[in-house]
This record gives C-alpha cells, structure tokens and sequence, in this order.
C-alpha cells in the first residue's frame, strides 16, 4: 500500500494516488495525504487506478476527505476504479455523495 | 632461528592493564604454573588427563606471554587426542624445561615491583 | 582505561574459569570497565553463583574440573528462562567441532586466548543490547498479552451485555426465522435484530458498521434501542429508518455508518417492505416458481446523510405462504481464498441454483464457503425468514407498568391531518398509545393496531391518493401501486385524513369508537363488500382483515367515511 498525493501547478486541484489495498491500514497515510497542504484546493481527485481492494473503512475515509474539503459543497472525484471496487462504491450508493468514473 | 620464549610486549600490555595487580598476576602465575607442571609429571602416562592439564595451562601460558611455553601445551594437547597412543613423555619433559627457562624471566620480572 | 568503549550501565558478570592467573586476569580488566564481577573456579560453582546472585552475563571457561562449562552453561540457560543471559565462552579451543560444541550448549558468543581487553569490551557491550533488547520484547509481549486479556475480557462483557438488548426481540423466538452468525459477529460490526409490531407484522435488521472490534460494535446499541422501541409502538419503516439514521449521524464520527437492509415481512398482507442501504443485495425466493427477486441496495448506509437529505423510501414486493427473505453479510461475498479471490455474487447464485431442499440453503452456503477458503471468516451473517400463515396478534403488554386504575373512560378526541403531515407522518403510533391508556383495551392491542393501520392505509391510499386497489392483481400491478403511491404521496398538496374518537363507560366496561374519514371521492361499498372474503388474492385483503377483527364495521358518506367500535369488560 502507498498513497501520493500531488496538487496541480495552478494549485486547484489535489490528486491522492492510491496504490494496492485501500484498508484501514491506510488510514493516517489517506489523511496525511491531504491535511499536509497548507492551501486548500477547489478540487479532491482520488485516483484508484492501481488501489486492488476497499474495505468499508475506505469508504468512511472518503467520507473524511469529503468533510475536510466542505461537506455537501464539497467536489470530489473519485476515478479509474476497477469493476471490483466500483461494484463496493455502487452498493455503498457513494455516486450520490461522489462523482464517480 | 632465534626462538622467542617470553613476549616483554604481552607484559607491558598487562603491566598497563593489571596497573597495581600486576605483580600479584605474576605470582599467581608462577604459583599456578609450577602446580600444572607437577600435574603433568604425575599424569604422564594419561593422555586425557594431560589433554586437560595442557589445555588449561596452553590458555594462561599464552595470557602471561610465555609464548613458546603456549606452543608445546598445544602440541601435547593435540597429541594427546591422537586416536593411536603416542609417547608424551618427551613432550611432558620439554614443557618442564621451558617453564624452568621462563620462571626466572617472571621471577625477575617481579622483582622490579615491591609487594 | 580511556580506549575503551564506555559502559552504559554497570552489568554484574560471572566469570568461571580454573586458572587462576586467568581468572586474576579477567577480572581485573571488567572490573576496570566498571562492573561488578562475580567469580567461580568450575562449572559446579557457577551454577550455585547464578543461582544465588542472577548475574547479567557469564564468561564461561570451556573445560573445567567437577562440572564442564557445557554442562554448567545449559543448567544456567534454563535457570534464566525467557530473559537473555548472554554467555561468552573463554576458549583456546580450536577445533571447529569444539566450537559448533559452545554454540549448542547455549553459548552466545566466544573470546579466544589470549584475552584482548577491546574485544572483550565491545563483545560484552553487543551482549548487554542484545540483553536489553530481549528484555525489551519481553516486556512489550507481556504488556500485549495483557492488553489482549483485558480486551477479550471487555470483549466477553460487551457482548453480555448486548446479547440481552440485541437478542430481546424475536430472533431466537420465532419460528419462521432462521440465522447463522459468527460468534463474535457483533465485534466486527454485523448486527441481526427482528422484533414483532403491534399488528404482529415482523421487523428485521441487518446491518454492518464500518470497522471492527468495539467501535463498530458500540453504535449497535442506540440502533437497537430504536428498533425495538419503534416496532413495539407501531411505527412504520421510514419513521424508524429515519430516526436511526439521525441518532448514528449524530453520535458517530464522519468516517463510520452502518450498512443495513430493514424489512418488515406482513402474514396478513402477504408483503415484504424492503429498505436497503449498502448491504449486499438479499432475494426473495419464490417457492413454487422458484424466481429469486434481488432486494437492491438504493441507498446511502445509515449514519452517513443528514435527516434533511435522508431517502427513506422503500420497496414492497408480494410474497406467498412459504416463500422466504433471505439476506446476508459481506463476509459471506467477501470471504478470501489463498489468492485473495473474493467468494462474490456469482458463486452465491450458483450454490442458490445448485440448492434442491431450501431448508439446507445455509448448511450449502457454509459448507460452498469451506471449500472456497478452508475456514469461514468471523464476520458471516446470514437470515432467512419465512412467510406463514397465522401470525398471532400480539398484545404489547411489555410497553405499560401501571395498574390501569387511573384508566381514562369518558371522552373524545378529533383530529384532522393534512397533505404536508400525511406525506412525513404516521399518527398510528401515537393514536395507539392514547387508546392504550385504557387498560380495558390492551388486551386487545393487536386486533386494535391492525384495524386502525388498514383503515388508515385505505384512507390514505384509495381515499386521498385514489389508489386503485385492484391495480394489485398480479405482481407487475403490485410494483406499479406502490410506485404511484410514492409519486403522488410526494407531489400531495391538498387533502385530510380525520380520526375521530370517543370512549364511553358501559354497564359492563366501556366503548371505543373509531371512526375514519377521508377527502377522496368514496367508493362503492355494496359493490366491494359483495366480493368474497379472499385471503389468496394480493388485492382486497385489508378489508376481509377489517371485517375478521372488528364485529362491527360501518361505512358512510359514500364509502368516505369508516366507522369501527371495540368494547371491553371491567376487569374484576
């Protein structure tokens, strides 16, 4: 597991990168990702191109991230998940909070 | 070659080491030595017993610098575990020789300290 | 002694060796790096030294007189136990059988003849880390094997404790329902409750909160508590579902919520209410056609919405006598074999395609899930409940403690409740617990539940929503009446429902008539009451039910308006 995160040079958008199992396990790493920077950005993007699992604390974590960055006005993107962690993300009903694809 | 029988730089080390012990070291040895040498007399015809005489006195021979003293108790010790019996004797009598050699090197040595 | 390496703590240390210049030797150079020494001329001594004074460390001689060091050293490992009392054996050994010899004893480490007083420094320094090293981790382990203790203990209390609450309901009770969980279950987070309404209707909750151990374990308690309140009182699912969500939204933090599915499974209506939020879909099997109908999730978990955003709304399916509900964990989909293949839907389907004699389903389930794993994960829940006929009707005795003789017995009440109220609330509930204040009527409570929640669902549905009930003919029909009923009870802007009340003392005890109106526009009542008393049928059933549990039941106003009364007898 590695989780990396990067904000765009205008300093809009912040990308958190996860890598392999996205468990409780990641937990300090997923806020650290995150709370680190100083300037808060317009746009949270979670890539989950490379992450091969979600547990239900995952999705509690992105439940965090969407509080850190306002609530229901809030943007936050979560792309390139596999079938396997769309299928978690579908039964969760997260396309309702997160804009998902 | 020129055989080295007692190491002077073994004896400032332990001169340095031991500080005010050290002539109490030296009496030890003797006293401790002159009692290995009479054990092997007795023993002479008892290999494992002089295995473990040689063995013992091989450890603080080369301790104290007696280093060609340290050399024959190995070789007696060596032989001594040889499977088919050999004679020890002569072994047993160059060992009591070369402590007759080195005591009076300790002895001196002693003497430069007062008790 | 400046050159050597400085001493981090004084260590005691043994020193066994039979010569005693060596032994002068040795002691004087440990001395000299600051620890207390210890000193033995054979193995024999240096085992009653260790016995007696537990040295740090021991210089062992290899041969000795009365007792070897080998034998001497093996005696003092097992007298140390678990600590580490690192032994440096003293050798001129040479022989690498000798040494190997050392080693298997027990030995740490050696210091070959003769003695170099930097060697030996650093070589008792290495020693005394590894010392400290291994009392550290014995240590840590001893804290955590009772951290472990004390968790399993609180672990036994809690689940004590919440066996009472949790499983005071009807789970273990009822006939028709069936479970499988994991002992420890609870601990990682899967909660199973099911309780019976006043109507005798049932309830059932499965729900899995985020985590494991005690924190998914504690929001189980609150969600209990208004699950078993809320069914006892009457309320329906969407009352109950929206007042969990807002008690876990409120008391747990933003990262936890809890996956539920809710569903409340009617004998008399021949329905099941289904919501479902986050758990893995669960089916209804019909028996005689043997069609398995998904029970989806639709929504958010409880815990995660606000009341303002939260969607309560729910699913009705039909059901036969013996067809079944069943639901399930994500363990049970989630289970892992050696190469982290997850057991998944698709294997599910096959055992449910593969199962011949339904009451086997579980024992199927189980034993597909062994074979996949090799052993079944502590986090499996499973339930199956069954449709039967006959559902008694309970009184909700529980609910009340005094003795009844303050029992109020001449009055009346009225109410009128309008469009916006209609759309969010359920009056039942609290229209019940003003009639139970008669203690002559709790006896009843059950029959009086029933009777008021169909007239009121006539009411509300054929009356102000001008719902058809015929639309309930087949299960095409069933889906479309209560997709309308949504639509229009959403879009409601206009309308009543009237409750009026009177309770008048008799000669023998006392009266209550209810009676129900509505702003709809009326129906037939010959009509409707000429058809036979058909309890097979999806439609009409409420008003045969109407008619089994109240002698009386008159219509008015052109079918707007319902009148039922119910009397009781003093008690003696």
């Amino acid at each position: 597991m590695s989780i990396e995160s990067e904000v765009s040079l205008d300093g809009t958008t912040l990308t958190i990168a996860i890598k392999g199992r996205f468990d409780f396990g990641s937990h300090q790493d997923f806020r650290n990702s995150y709370e680190r920077f100083y300037k808060v950005p317009d746009t949270y993007i979670v890539n989950l191109k490379e992450t091969t699992y979600m547990d239900s604390s995952a999705l509690g974590m992105l439940l965090l991230l969407r509080d850190h960055a306002g609530g229901d006005e809030a943007e936050v993107r979560v792309i390139n998940s596999s079938s396997d962690v769309r299928k978690i993300l579908a039964i969760s009903n997260f396309d309702k909070l997160f804009d998902i694809n | 070659m020129a055989e080295i029988h007692l190491d002077p730089k073994v004896l400032s080390g332990l001169q340095e080491v031991m500080e005010g012990e050290y002539p109490k070291l030296l009496d030890t040895f003797l006293d401790d030595s002159q009692k290995r040498v009479e054990a092997l007399r007795t023993a002479r015809d008892d290999a494992k017993a002089l295995g473990l005489i040689a063995h013992s006195f091989k450890g603080s021979s080369g301790n104290l610098g007696a280093v060609r003293l340290a050399e024959l108790c190995r070789q007696l010790e060596d032989r001594s575990a040889k499977p088919v019996p050999v004679d020890l004797g002569e072994l047993v009598d160059k060992i009591d020789q070369e402590f007759a050699r080195v005591r009076p090197l300790y002895e001196h040595e002693r003497q430069r300290f007062q008790l | 002694m400046s050159v050597l390496a400085p001493v981090l703590e004084p260590l005691t240390i043994l020193i066994a060796e039979d010569s005693a210049a060596d032994l002068l030797l040795l002691s004087t150079i440990i001395r000299r790096q600051g620890h207390q020494v210890l000193t033995a001329s054979n193995g024999e001594e240096a085992v009653e030294v260790f016995t007696r004074e537990r040295p740090q460390l021991v210089l062992m001689d290899a041969l000795m007189p009365v007792m070897d060091g080998f034998e001497a050293v093996r005696r003092i490992k097992q007298l140390a136990g678990e600590a580490l009392v690192p032994i440096i054996f003293l050798t001129s050994l040479r022989e690498s059988e000798a040494l190997a010899q050392c080693l298997d004893a027990g030995g740490d480490d050696f210091l070959p003849k003769p003695y170099n007083p930097l060697i030996l420094a650093a070589k008792i320094n290495a020693m005394d880390r590894l010392r400290r090293l291994q009392a550290t981790v014995l240590q840590q382990r001893d804290l955590i094997a009772r951290h472990h203790d004390y968790l399993l203990h609180e672990q036994r209390v809690a689940k004590a404790v919440f066996d009472k609450v949790a499983h005071s309901g009807c789970i273990n009770a009822a006939p028709n329902i069936r479970y499988l969980q994991s002992p420890y279950a609870l601990f990682n987070g899967d909660l199973l409750l099911a309780a019976y309404t006043p109507s005798g209707d049932m309830h059932v909750l499965l729900g899995d909160f985020t985590g494991h151990g005690l924190p998914a374990a504690v929001g189980a308690m609150p969600l209990a508590e208004v699950f078993y309140g809320m069914t006892a009182k009457g309320y329906g699912l969407t009352q109950i579902l929206r007042e969990m969500n807002a008690k876990l939204k409120r008391i747990l933090p933003v990262d936890m919520f809890c996956c539920a599915t809710l569903l409340c499974l009617s004998a008399q209506r021949r329905v099941v209410e289904v919501w479902n939020g986050g758990m893995p879909e669960g089916y209804v099997h019909e028996i005689t056609t043997g069609k398995r109908t998904p029970l989806m999730s639709r929504h958010l978990p409880l815990g995660v919405l606000l009341a303002e955003a939260f969607d309560d709304r729910t699913e009705v399916w039909p059901m036969a006598v013996g067809d079944r509900v069943f639901l399930l964990s994500d363990g049970v989909l989630d289970t892992a074999d050696a190469n982290e293949q997850l057991f998944g839907a698709g294997r599910l389907r096959q055992v449910f395609a593969a199962n011949r004699e339904p009451d086997h389903l579980f024992e199927e389930i189980e034993l597909a899930l062994a074979a996949f794993r090799g052993e079944v994960r502590d986090d499996v829940s499973m339930v199956e409940i069954t449709l039967q006929p006959g559902q008694s009707l309970r009184a909700t005795g529980q609910l009340y403690a005094d003795s009844g003789q303050s029992s109020p017995l001449d009055w009346s009440v009225s109410f009128e409740f309008r469009a916006e109220t209609l759309k969010r609330y359920n009056p039942l509930p609290y229209l019940l617990q003003l009639l139970l204040e008669i203690h002559g009527l709790r006896e009843q409570s059950g029959a009086l539940y029933s009777v008021m929640a169909e007239l009121y669902s006539n009411a509300l549905e054929h009356g102000v929503l001008g719902l058809d009930s015929r639309l309930k003919r087949d299960a095409q029909g069933f889906a479309e009446y209560y997709r309308l009923r949504n639509d229009r009870l959403a879009r409601l802007n206009s309308g009543y429902v009237r409750v009026h009340v009177q309770v008048v003392p008799t000669e023998v005890g006392g009266k209550m008539t209810l009676r129900i109106e509505d702003s709809g526009a009326g129906f037939d009542v010959e009509q409707v009451l000429a058809r036979p008393l058909d309890i097979d049928r999806l439609s009409g059933r409420g008003l045969s039910l109407v008619r089994q549990l109240s002698s009386d039941v008159r219509w008015s106003d052109g079918g707007r308006s319902v009148c039922v009364e119910f009397s009781w007898e003093a008690l003696a």
